[in-house]
């Protein structure tokens, strides 16, 4: 009786198929098997291209909702060996031909922007010299910058002032407002050089930087004080390595060696997330992995190869299981779209070229080999990918975009070269390039708004970052002196009682989630730029936030030179004489609490003090 | 400033709006896919999700199987409900005791029980959630949206001072599995836009559509004006904005709209009659019901009600099954049967779907399917019943499941699919994977089961890989 319900069950589960043929996963497969070699990527044998859906039909070979009819699934079929594709070869499989006869009577269903051919471009992997156009001396970016803003008709964009450069400056390297001391002293200074001394100082503040970065890289590498798989033991935080990592300054080569090639503390990472029970193929442990090794530090997406091979770009399912072996303690078989294919596929780098993975080596020596194959001069890909992060977040937009796709055109090769290659020339040094990034005057000017989008892409100059939930939430509890006792961080930081507790060092809240702090379930290497309705909301009365306006407001009460003050904290510049009327206007004739939280809630909802500018 | 500069500002920011948004959208913003997707036609135009959060056995609510009173020495292997069959308005369906109310209305919707859950092994409930909200089994390598946030995106607002994705009844802070909730209370890869407006204390929810607490509406107002004047003083409207610095004040603007506009009374229960708001009870998920009739009457697009997911505890039963469900369906079955009634009495029923579900069903015997390697996780471990607390539903059972549909275009006392009479309690007849009960539910809000957007250079699709396909026989 049992056994006979199961059968029952099974029979009504596995009669149920998809009733659509799926290109992606149906149809491509077949066609690059059998068909592409002779019709697509500049081969077009008989005049036929298959590069795209347009040029399939212009070549008439397919009647529309009528396989009978279309002389592709005809040609499939011929008697004729003469005649029957592919040439050459074997007949397809009867159950390819249906496949291919339903898709055109379905329509011929593409994927959107999918096309066979090549881009002509290829982005190079080792590091290259750059020669800097111009006269000798001076910010190479600013050189790389005025030749190509001279060669693409660009006006380069108007300096900042000092205020501006430090509000922003501060934010980008330490995420902290500048305070209103900080901010007079440097703006009456007159060394000649005080941006340059400024900076320096501003990076040698280990802990403040630290504290800032947290929150980029736990991003990328996943890492949180709660989430999800640690309730059994699916998960593991790097948390204290990581942060002494960044106060440090670890050399970058050495970094990606420690988290590729793991001591316990920083194990956690290689180890990824475990849902209990079982799980998918195409996201075991060993193929995050190779997903998020890929994306993170070589900016390539892996994630369609690991279920088949990749119809955006030219990955293949054996390129994220020779990843993925990397780490596996047993041969791991490869399974196309969740289905075992028999096959097992020994370990191998994502860049083939640099070197193999010895067959012979234990899961350890495989470990210390991709961490050198990563981490090798050769592989400029690595430096690349970092110096176009940095790029993109201190200039608002990267490089190459979207930054988790270094194969697409940078648009400076220059710049991009050049910046890797001094990078990996002068150890790895993630303070350097982030100095000479924001010693160059093109970084210190007037953000702009691109013309231009997509492939056409032209750089006018910087664009304005909207903080992240962690900036905007240090810059409210600086100016509302609001700060929770304790961070949730195991990390060290020295004199942990006169620190002010930083939001990155905490777990996340309601307000921070609603401010585009992420799960951290998946890797996360762009937030979103947009203020959502939620998050107005969330703002507008929300309880986290209304608690910090209110405490924050009873201690502003009895400040001197409020709207001055406030200006000069949160903005970096002082009111003009029409907004520091409408400020006491705000704040009445007797100022409350209330009304002292009204004028705080306006000030930290300008966009003014919201953006990066 | 001259006003003449800010109107150049403006001007120029609208011309250049154009790029920005495609600049953005090049940025990995969700783009759809899916242009030359045929979608169906809406039968509802809002979508209300009863959930059932811990596992509903089946066997136990909407369909029966042998009842066995308990009774000490009673074999387990002998029960298969454990309560009695109780007939419905409709001839041939029969529910069990405890859901007298529901079952007056069965006559007004459709019965799914043979859905059917994927073997994920040892079972974690919040994992099975994370599947059925969002038809993706985690983890996953992009954000899922939960399909509130499909329907958000998809459909948009129904009006536009009320949030389109509603949930009411589960906290994610002070729970067990909080984290794992949070994965899928989201809006995933469509932003935070899409994502929920969360309200976990019915009664509590006009304060989350209110001014801050203690600030009256005149001193909102205001604060707002002065916010605004403020603004056009400073380096905005001086010297012209960015599109994101535009779409932040708009976002501004629209949460103000929504705090201070007529819509915020539908957030108020007080509001509700004293007689009429009697009728759902005084519990929490009875409460959610009707804040549940008023959103939907006043314009949200999806709203979720649950009886709150908590390890442990409400569908959740390792053990004490029989008592806790008696309690629990007490507290259940007037409400659902009230907003049922209360929908088709305001004309409103044909146009709103209404979805009884949870993650899965549960049995006496059986964890996970028969033959699944999943770790027995019933607490007393005993073949005869001794004491009333090993007398319940305590394992998790994927292989037939309940749902319950109400108006969006469902037939009415219908009944689809069909388990075993004797165990193990499979579907036998129409087995509905997560997918297709996802597409059923497209179906009937208009929206196609292919419908995908570009994430990360691929698609992502409404349902896992789009291979869902609708039970077009539940439909009248």
């Amino acid at each position: 009786m049992i056994l006979k319900a199961q059968i029952a069950f099974l029979i009504a589960v596995t009669s149920f198929v998809s009733a659509k043929v799926d290109f992606a996963h149906e149809v491509l497969p077949i066609l690059k098997e059998n068909c592409a070699k002779c019709h697509t990527n500049g081969k077009y044998k008989g005049g036929l291209s298959l590069d795209t859906r347009e040029a399939l039909l212009e070549s008439e070979t397919v009647e529309l909702g009528d396989s009978q009819d279309s002389l592709l699934i005809q040609v499939l079929t011929a008697q004729d060996e003469d005649e029957r594709m592919p040439h050459d070869a074997d007949p397809l499989p009867a159950d390819s031909i249906a496949t291919l006869a339903k898709w055109v009577n379905e329509g011929l269903a593409w994927e959107k922007g999918f096309t066979f051919k090549k881009k002509t471009w290829r982005a190079p992997l080792g590091l290259k010299k750059v020669d800097l156009p111009g006269p000798e001396g001076g910010n190479p970016i600013d050189r790389i910058a005025a030749a190509y803003f001279q060669k693409n008709r660009v006006q380069p964009p108007a300096p900042i002032p000092d205020a501006r450069f430090l509000r922003r400056v501060s934010l980008d390297l330490v995420g902290l407002l500048p305070s209103k001391s900080e901010l007079e002293k440097f703006e009456t200074s007159d060394r000649g050089v005080k941006r340059a001394a400024k900076i320096k100082q501003i990076l040698s503040r280990d802990l403040d930087y630290a504290d800032h970065w947290m929150t980029f890289w736990n991003d990328l590498l996943r890492n949180d004080y709660a989430g999800t798989g640690f309730i059994d033991g699916g998960r593991r935080q790097i948390t204290g390595w990581l942060y002494l990592s960044l106060k440090e300054n670890k050399p970058y080569d050495q970094f990606v060696r420690e988290l590729l090639n793991p001591t316990a503390e920083s194990e956690g990472f290689i180890k990824g997330i475990k849902w209990r029970g079982n799980v998918n193929a195409s996201q075991v442990p060993e193929i995050q992995f190779a997903q998020n090794v890929s994306q993170i530090f070589f900016g390539e997406n892996m994630k369609c190869a690991s279920c088949h091979d990749s119809f955006i770009n030219n990955w293949k399912l054996e390129d994220a299981y020779g990843m993925a072996a990397i780490i596996a303690g047993k041969p791991l078989e490869m399974y196309r779209c969740d289905k075992p294919t028999g096959e097992k596929m020994d370990a191998k780098f994502l860049f083939n070229e640099l070197g193999p993975i010895d067959k012979s080596l234990s899961r350890d020596g495989r470990l210390k080999r991709v961490a050198e194959l990563a981490t090798t001069e050769e592989n400029g890909r690595l430096a690349r990918t970092i110096v176009n992060r940095l790029w993109a977040r201190l200039m608002g937009r990267g490089l190459v975009e979207p930054v988790d796709m270094m194969s697409n055109r940078p648009w400076s090769e220059d710049m991009l070269d050049y910046l890797a290659w001094d990078f990996a020339k002068n150890g790895y040094d993630l303070k350097r390039t982030l100095s000479i990034i924001v010693s160059s005057r093109t970084y210190q000017s007037a953000t702009v708004i691109a013309s231009k989008s997509g492939e056409s892409f032209v750089f006018e100059g910087p664009s304005a970052k909207r903080m992240t939930a962690e900036q905007f939430i240090d810059a409210v509890w600086g100016i509302t002196e609001t700060a929770p006792g304790k961070i949730d961080a195991k990390v060290e930081r020295e004199s942990e009682k006169a620190r002010a507790v930083r939001a990155s060092l905490v777990k996340s809240t309601l307000l921070m989630r609603a401010l585009g702090r992420p799960n951290r379930e998946q890797v996360v290497t762009t937030r979103p730029a947009d203020l959502t309705t939620l998050q107005a909301l969330e703002l507008n009365n929300g309880r986290e936030f209304v608690n910090y306006l209110n405490r924050g407001a009873a201690k502003f009460v009895a400040k001197k030179e409020r709207v001055e003050t406030l200006y000069l904290e949160a903005l970096s510049r002082l009111p003009s004489s029409l907004e520091k009327q409408v400020g006491h206007e705000i704040l009445g004739a007797r100022v409350t609490p209330e009304s002292a939280a009204d004028f705080l809630w306006a000030i930290l909802m300008l966009p003014e003090f919201q953006f990066i500018n | 400033m001259s006003k003449a500069l800010e109107f150049e500002n403006r001007r120029d920011f609208l011309k250049k709006l154009g790029t920005a948004s495609a600049a953005t959208l090049s940025m990995g913003a969700p783009r759809s896919f899916s242009d030359e997707i045929e979608q169906p036609e809406a039968k509802a135009d809002c979508c209300i999700l009863l959930w059932m959060g811990g596992g509903m056995a089946a066997p136990d609510t909407f369909d029966p199987k042998h009842y066995e009173p308990f009774r000490k020495g009673l074999k387990v292997s002998d029960v298969g409900s454990t309560f009695p069959a109780i007939p419905t308005s409709v001839s041939g369906i029969n529910f069990t005791e405890g859901f007298e109310e529901v079952a007056k209305v069965m006559d007004k919707g459709t019965l799914i029980r043979s859905a059917v859950q994927p073997d994920l092994g040892h079972i974690l409930h919040s994992r099975h959630q994370y599947h059925w909200h969002t038809g993706y089994v985690p983890p996953q390598t992009v954000a899922a949206p939960h399909i509130g946030a499909w329907m958000a995106k998809v459909l948009g607002q129904r009006n536009e001072a009320m949030p389109a994705f509603i949930d009411i009844g589960q906290r994610l802070e002070g729970v067990g599995e909080k984290e794992e909730l949070k994965a899928f209370h989201t809006g995933g890869f469509f932003g935070s836009e899409f994502g929920p407006f969360l309200l976990p204390y019915p009664d509590q929810a006009i304060g989350a559509v209110q001014p801050p607490k203690g600030m009256t509406p005149g001193r909102f107002t205001n604060r707002y004006k002065l916010y605004k004047k403020l603004m056009s003083e400073g380096l905005v409207g001086r010297s012209g904005s960015e599109f994101q610095q535009e779409s932040m004040l708009q976002s501004m603007e629209k949460a103000h709209r929504l705090l201070s506009s007529r819509e915020a009374v539908a957030f108020d229960l007080t509001k509700e009659d004293e007689k009429s708001a009697g009728k759902y009870g005084k519990t929490r998920f009875g409460q959610g019901c009707l804040l549940a009739r008023r959103l939907v009457e006043s314009g949200a697009r999806f709203i979720e009600v649950t009886t709150e997911y908590q390890p442990f505890k409400h569908w959740d039963t390792h053990e004490k099954g029989h008592t806790t469900l008696k309690r629990l369906k007490s507290e259940i079955d007037q409400p659902i049967a009230q907003l049922i009634r209360d929908l088709e009495e305001r004309g409103m029923l044909d146009r709103t779907l209404v979805v009884i579900a949870s993650e899965f069903s549960r049995d006496m015997m059986i964890e996970g399917v028969p033959g699944s390697n999943a770790r027995d996780q019933t607490t007393h471990k005993v073949d005869v019943i001794s004491e009333l607390k090993h007398y319940g539903q305590h394992r998790h059972f994927t292989g037939g499941t309940s749902v319950l549909m109400f108006g969006g275009g469902v037939k009415k006392g219908f009944q689809f699919g069909k388990t075993a009479d004797e165990r193990p309690f499979v579907a036998v007849e129409n087995p509905l994977a997560v997918e297709d009960l996802h597409a059923t539910i497209f179906q009937a809000m208009g929206i196609s089961p292919k419908t995908s957007f570009d994430i990360e250079g691929r698609p992502f699709y409404a349902t896992k890989d789009g291979i869902g396909k609708p039970a077009m026989e539940i439909f009248s």
